[in-house]
């Protein structure tokens, strides 16, 4: 570093200690705070949660008994039947499932609305911008919860149905349950998807396109063997960004759900919250955590981690 | 909307004629403008898709029926009048407030400092660093939550015998590193398309380092700074499920709103909500008008 003035009068080594301590100290003071805070706050309470998932609590007390066992693993997959009939496996192939599809959908209608706004500039940039990122920053509670009064038996959806005469009685669609969950989480992770995927389209050169279509490329060719190699990288960490906090989410589901589906953040936290089951939560959560470093380990072989930046 | 101006323009296009070779170009055309139409109608059918539940709900904290359209009772202020006379509400949003104030405030100096140790110097495990730094913003609020309840419940206590009781303050230890990589990734983008010499030159004129940090370094940092802080802010305010677990007997806006949807207050709902909306719109049209938010937000910022 060239910070330093140089001080005349001192030996090389004076000088070389010199710089190495105020560099070191530098480097201390930078990195140092946020080290100790997140060693404090976030790998202390996770590495113990990892522990706690082998531990068992004392029911009476809620203390910890720090004897290694497999118990809350166990009972994650035992039950009535076979393992595939537990609460806690349906709810977590549940959970993949609606994740996917919101993944997905996701992708598909952000795509359209990313390459319009990468491609036109202007008022219609800033008017649309904004109107998509106010929903962004609204509250994601406040966001569940508008879609809580437009689905149900008596929502605003079936109701208004209902007195235009389109149908006679509410419809088993717009009321609370899967479909609903999965329209809810869309309209929340949205924005993340068309933002990765702006971020990566407006980087694009799109004389590119024009290239490839001047020799002859149909619209679809284009689309396949240009744009989308160049925009993986935003398609990747958008995905990322919907599925991972759709994977564990709770809001959601609770509000869209009305207690017919049951996902797995729901599950953890009515255990943990109705017996202070930390174990039986912390095992859960394990898979949760696993789940979603086996996604980022698969984006990685894609994208690096600086491509998940801003988002 | 955007869309519908752009529609009744394009309307008087001509429909294919047949001649011959100019078929062809002609249907070509067609094909793009067909296209174009579509995209915007899709991106038209979107925006009313992210609007149309809000604008619903803002309908209907006006409503004197406050759950649903029909019968329609007509409209009236009195949900408005009710939710800021609900002493213990406001008490929540004044938490809030002052929680995500406090929270965005510690990751911010922390974000900041350790955006400096990661854009300016190198060091061992600096890709672990950078790794860790970010994590908070990616685990699940269940998993943090339940993982922080744990530790400041059982495990300071029964192994340390540090008593933090769940509370204000549990709250804001937990949203500082939640905020804390929205703060990091904001300023370290920023300082990676920082012209170092800038700050070299006004040293060789004279600058000592503080003057250097103060006229050129925090300037040009300031605003990555001010929306990592707005972002701390804004995550801090909105979350539910990490409070949810860690806040103790205390509440917090998004816990009064969980209980009020729970148990079926929707009309201080419909109100303090379509509220949270409004004022949200003023924030960003103001943002948007003084700073790049797109680029802050899409992470596209210092490719303009």
């Amino acid at each position: 570093m060239s910070t330093e003035t140089p001080e005349r009068g001192r030996s090389a080594r004076e000088r070389a200690v010199g710089a190495f301590t105020s560099r070191a100290s530098k480097l201390g003071i930078t990195a140092g705070p946020a080290l100790i805070w997140l060693f404090l706050l976030l790998l202390a309470p996770l590495t113990f949660m990892v522990a706690v998932s082998f531990t068992n609590v004392n029911t009476l007390t809620y203390e910890i008994i720090w004897e290694p066992t497999m118990e809350n693993y166990g009972q994650l997959f035992a039950g009535e039947g076979p393992f595939w009939q537990t609460a806690f496996f349906q709810s977590l192939t549940l959970s993949y499932f609606i994740a996917a599809v919101t993944t997905v959908l996701c992708l598909v209608l952000a795509f359209p609305l990313a390459y319009l706004l990468a491609r036109r500039g202007g008022t219609t940039f800033k008017v649309v911008i904004f109107l998509v990122l106010l929903p962004f920053f609204t509250m994601y509670l406040v966001r569940a919860y508008s879609w809580y009064l437009m689905f149900g038996p008596s929502g605003v959806i079936n109701s208004t149905l209902i007195r235009i005469g389109i149908i006679d009685g509410p419809l088993g669609l717009f009321n609370y349950g899967v479909p609903a969950i999965i329209v809810g989480l869309t309209h929340a992770y949205f924005p993340y998807m068309l933002l990765s995927l702006y971020a990566s389209l407006d980087g694009l050169d799109f004389s590119l396109t024009e290239a490839a279509r001047d020799l002859g490329a149909s619209r679809i060719e284009t689309l396949k063997d240009v744009i989308l190699p160049l925009v993986l990288p935003g398609i990747i960490s958008g995905s990322l960004f919907v599925f991972v906090p759709a994977l564990g989410a709770f809001i959601t589901p609770q509000f869209l759900g009305q207690g017919k589906v049951l996902m797995i953040g729901q599950l953890i936290e009515e255990r943990i919250n109705s017996l202070y089951a930390i174990g039986y939560g912390s095992a859960a959560s394990m898979f949760i955590v696993l789940s979603i470093v086996i996604a980022f380990a698969l984006a990685f072989r894609y994208v690096s981690i600086e491509d998940l930046g801003g988002v | 909307m955007a869309t519908e101006t752009d529609a009744g323009t394009e309307t008087d296009r001509p429909a294919g004629t047949d001649t011959g070779a100019g078929t062809r170009i002609l249907d070509h055309e067609r094909k793009e403008w067909l296209l174009g139409r579509g995209l915007y109608v899709v991106a038209g059918a979107l925006l009313v898709f992210l609007w149309i539940p809000l604008a619903v709900m803002i309908i209907l904290s006006f409503a004197v029926n406050a759950s649903t359209f029909f019968p329609f009772r007509g409209f009236t202020l009195a949900h408005y009048g009710a939710t800021f006379a609900d002493a213990a509400l406001m008490g929540s949003l004044w938490n809030s407030v002052q929680i995500a104030t406090l929270a965005a405030s510690i990751a911010t100096v922390l974000g900041v400092l350790a955006s400096f140790a990661l854009a300016r110097y190198a060091f061992p495990l600096k890709e672990t660093y950078r790794t860790f730094g970010i994590l908070p913003m990616v685990i699940p609020g269940v998993v943090l939550g339940i993982a922080l309840l744990i530790y400041f419940r059982t495990l300071l206590p029964q192994l340390f015998g540090i008593v933090i009781v769940p509370g204000f303050w549990t709250v804001v230890l937990t949203h500082s590193v939640y905020g804390f990589p929205f703060v990091l990734l904001l300023v370290t983008s920023r300082l990676y398309t920082f012209d170092e010499s800038l700050e070299e030159a006004a040293r060789d004129l004279g600058a000592d380092p503080l003057t250097v940090f103060r006229d050129i370094t925090l300037p040009i940092v300031a605003p990555a700074i001010g929306a990592g802080f707005l972002f701390a802010w804004i995550r801090s305010f909105e979350d539910f499920i990490r409070a949810f677990f860690v806040r103790g007997t205390m509440d917090v806006l998004t816990t009064s709103m969980f209980s009020m949807i729970k148990y079926g207050t929707a009309p201080k709902m419909n109100a303090i909500s379509s509220f949270i909306v409004l004022v949200i719109a003023v924030v960003l049209a103001v943002a948007m008008n003084v700073g790049n938010v797109t680029g802050m937000v899409a992470g596209t910022e210092g490719e303009e």
